[in-house]
């Protein structure tokens, strides 16, 4: 599992309270591991805090899944 | 009873009259409660509805309107004025400038995050102003959130917190499943947000106070909400039973004539949340899933659903600001049937003070 992969699981577990083993990249943040909108906002700052990045409102939008937030952010990671 | 500080606004008693759209708290109501030492709140909300252009120009219409309940409300008093905003009308950019630029002396953010509002004031040119930013919140995370995203972006913070619980009236920022179970109280809404505020208030240097608000109905409910930790607190329904308030008599009327608890229901918004209103056949009708056609002429809440919606709560709410009680509910807070008769504003103040003192002396201490 790449880097980026491991530290986005690892903040997804800890904010949302979940199994790790949950954590899938097909896993949906508000359908399979329980985030309500507050969620997906708090998980969207963490990830701009961890990875240094500006996640544009029109992209957090289509980050829906664990597998969206880690191509977004291979993608756009310096 | 201490006076409220938001930053250098001093307001001699901590009590803010929730506002109330659409229609229920204007210059009216507000100028009244900050002449009695409060802070009155003017209702943003569908403003413009009486308005002759609205259907056609509401933008224009809104903005025109809110100019001048300011304007009116601060020729009848030297006291605290502010503008409720719900973040979820499509128009809360221009209705928060027009506040600022009004010189409004807070303006408060609700019914969704504030988390852009710093970038579009400074895009505006607003960067020197006297109005204070408060934000409007169900949780202690919600306010840690919009701390949290104003400090890193914008190396600044909201001035002061308004902590509704799910006792409040009209529309609530819980899901109705949790206002069915046992819903979190207040008093422990108001501690988790004074405790999600400190480290906030350390990195910046000053207090942000934190304002209760819902289900909150006497001097003895403020006193203990506010050993709590809340500095001030937000009453909306207390004040509709008032000569002052500006709904329709017919309006203030369904409260009095609520004779207990089961004359307050919840209902389906097609803003998406819940809300609390009198019951009443009107009620009754769109809970037996009645519709009442309407047009859309524009698009006021972001989160309504207006092709599929079965009313429009818009329309509905100014209706029963003017009185029509057969084409539009009362939002109300859980203990609106407690009000017997209508009174002044003073005398709710007065009241509220005297209730307030008499807790404060009897309550044992805490330490």
């Amino acid at each position: 599992m790449s880097d980026v992969a491991s530290r986005v699981k690892a903040i997804i577990v800890d904010k949302l309270g979940v199994d790790e083993n949950e954590v899938t990249p097909q896993a949906s943040f508000t359908n399979d591991l329980g985030a309500d909108s507050l969620d997906t906002v708090e998980l969207i700052m963490e990830f701009e805090k961890e990875f240094n990045i500006a996640i544009p409102d029109d992209q957090a939008e289509k980050i829906g899944t664990v597998g969206d937030a880690i191509n977004y952010i291979t993608e756009n990671a310096k | 009873m201490e006076a409220l500080k938001i930053g250098d606004l001093i307001v001699k008693q901590p009590i803010v009259q929730g506002g109330m759209g659409i229609a229920i708290s204007l210059s009216g109501l507000a100028s009244a409660v900050a002449n009695a030492g409060g802070i009155g709140m003017i209702s943003a909300a569908g403003i413009g509805m009486g308005q002759p252009d609205y259907m056609k120009n509401f933008k224009g219409a809104n903005i025109r309107a809110l100019q001048q309940q300011i304007r009116r409300a601060k020729s009848l008093t030297n006291g605290a004025i502010g503008v409720n905003v719900m973040m979820a009308l499509t128009d809360h950019e221009a209705l928060i400038r027009t506040t600022i630029e009004e010189d409004a002396d807070l303006v408060v953010m609700g019914a969704g995050l504030p988390l852009k509002i710093p970038a579009m004031l400074a895009e505006a040119g607003l960067t020197d102003f006297r109005t204070k930013l408060v934000v409007k919140v169900s949780s202690g995370k919600a306010a840690k959130l919009i701390f949290q995203s104003w400090a890193s972006k914008y190396q600044r913070i909201p001035d002061a917190v308004v902590v509704e619980g799910p006792l409040a009236g009209g529309h609530l920022g819980f899901k109705k499943s949790e206002l069915s179970q046992e819903p979190v109280p207040l008093h422990q809404l108001v501690r988790d947000t004074v405790s999600a505020l400190r480290p906030f208030e350390e990195q910046f240097g000053r207090e942000i106070p934190v304002i209760a608000g819902g289900g909150i109905y006497t001097g003895h409910d403020m006193y203990h909400i506010m050993q709590a930790g809340a500095k001030a607190v937000k009453l909306g329904t207390r004040f509709v039973t008032t000569h002052e308030c500006d709904a329709d008599l017919a309006f203030k009327q369904s409260y009095l004539t609520c004779a207990d608890a089961s004359g307050i229901d919840i209902i389906d918004s097609p803003v998406g949340l819940p809300g609390r209103v009198v019951k009443s056949a009107f009620v009754e009708q769109i809970q037996r899933g009645e519709t009442k056609p309407f047009k859309c002429a524009w698009h006021c809440l972001s989160t309504c659903n207006f092709k599929e919606a079965p009313f429009c709560i818009a329309q509905v709410l100014y209706n029963a600001s003017q009185g029509k009680m057969d084409e539009g509910f009362a939002f109300a807070g859980t203990n609106a049937w407690r009000a017997t008769q209508i009174e002044s504003v003073a005398d709710v103040m007065a009241q509220l003070v005297a209730e307030y003192e008499l807790e404060a002396t009897q309550a044992p201490a805490l330490v």
